[in-house]
């Protein structure tokens, strides 16, 4: 995937995405709080959570 | 409506009303079944309009809320963007954005990229990008991105769970625990 905005360098993150982790610090915190809160409730199972990401990225054209 | 209706009217914890205003509302209720969830999500809307143009996120919220019909959040209004400047004449013009003199360039640019956004992500080309880029730079444009993101999301799931009374981001930012890096640590 070639990144349409010019980065601040090459670095990519674990999953080999441009790194970006320097822009909007607030909103990727919080992002992460977030996902620290939903992971913490065990609502859901994490199967059919993992269907459900799968599907979406699937329904999305996301496929990396 | 509301999806919530069962919900327990009363809130067990009684200090929670000081820290997340709307009390008795919809929202509220959400809140009272998963307060740390509910509470990390008023924290994420808040960083968004922490880090954007409150103008230039108002009229993306708001051209998203026509686009997915959600009428609770466009009749509201963010006073964080009316103290910018944003007037009720520009809103009541925001479905005219291609054509009104009242845009300017870099509104334009944001806009063609949230509604191509909202329509489907996938459609959204180069030269949208490009086009918010120019006015506001990369960081600028990711920023924008990630904001609307944030937005979007906020108002499909409301939308699903019938949320209509949403505290203005001053109340939710308020009630929102801390969502700095170094906080978190």
């Amino acid at each position: 995937m070639t990144p349409r905005i010019p980065l601040p360098d090459d670095a990519v993150t674990e999953l080999g995405l441009p790194d970006t982790s320097g822009w909007a610090p607030g909103i990727a915190a919080a992002r992460h709080r977030l996902r620290q809160a939903a992971f913490r409730m065990k609502s859901v199972d994490p199967v059919t959570t993992e269907l459900v990401r799968i599907r979406n990225a699937r329904f999305q054209r996301c496929f990396y | 409506m509301t999806w919530l209706a069962r919900l327990p009217d009363g809130d067990p914890d009684p200090d929670r009303p000081a820290r997340a205003p709307g009390t008795g509302t919809d929202w509220q209720r959400l809140a009272a079944i998963r307060p740390e969830a509910v509470e990390a999500l008023a924290g994420l809307v808040a960083a968004a309009w922490a880090e954007c143009d409150p103008v230039l996120l108002e009229l993306a919220r708001l051209r998203t809320a026509t686009l997915l019909r959600n009428r609770a959040e466009h009749a509201r209004r963010t006073a964080r963007a009316e103290a910018a400047g944003l007037t009720e004449t520009k809103v009541a013009e925001l479905a005219a954005w291609p054509s009104s003199p009242l845009f300017s360039a870099r509104e334009r640019a944001c806009l063609a990229l949230t509604e191509q956004f909202v329509v489907d992500a996938n459609g959204v080309t180069d030269g949208q990008v490009a086009g918010v880029t120019e006015h506001l730079g990369p960081e600028g444009c990711y920023t924008f991105v990630q904001a609307l993101s944030v937005l979007e999301t906020f108002q499909r799931a409301c939308l699903t769970l019938g949320v209509e009374t949403v505290p203005d981001v001053d109340e939710l930012a308020s009630g929102a625990a801390p969502t700095t890096p170094e906080e978190l640590r």
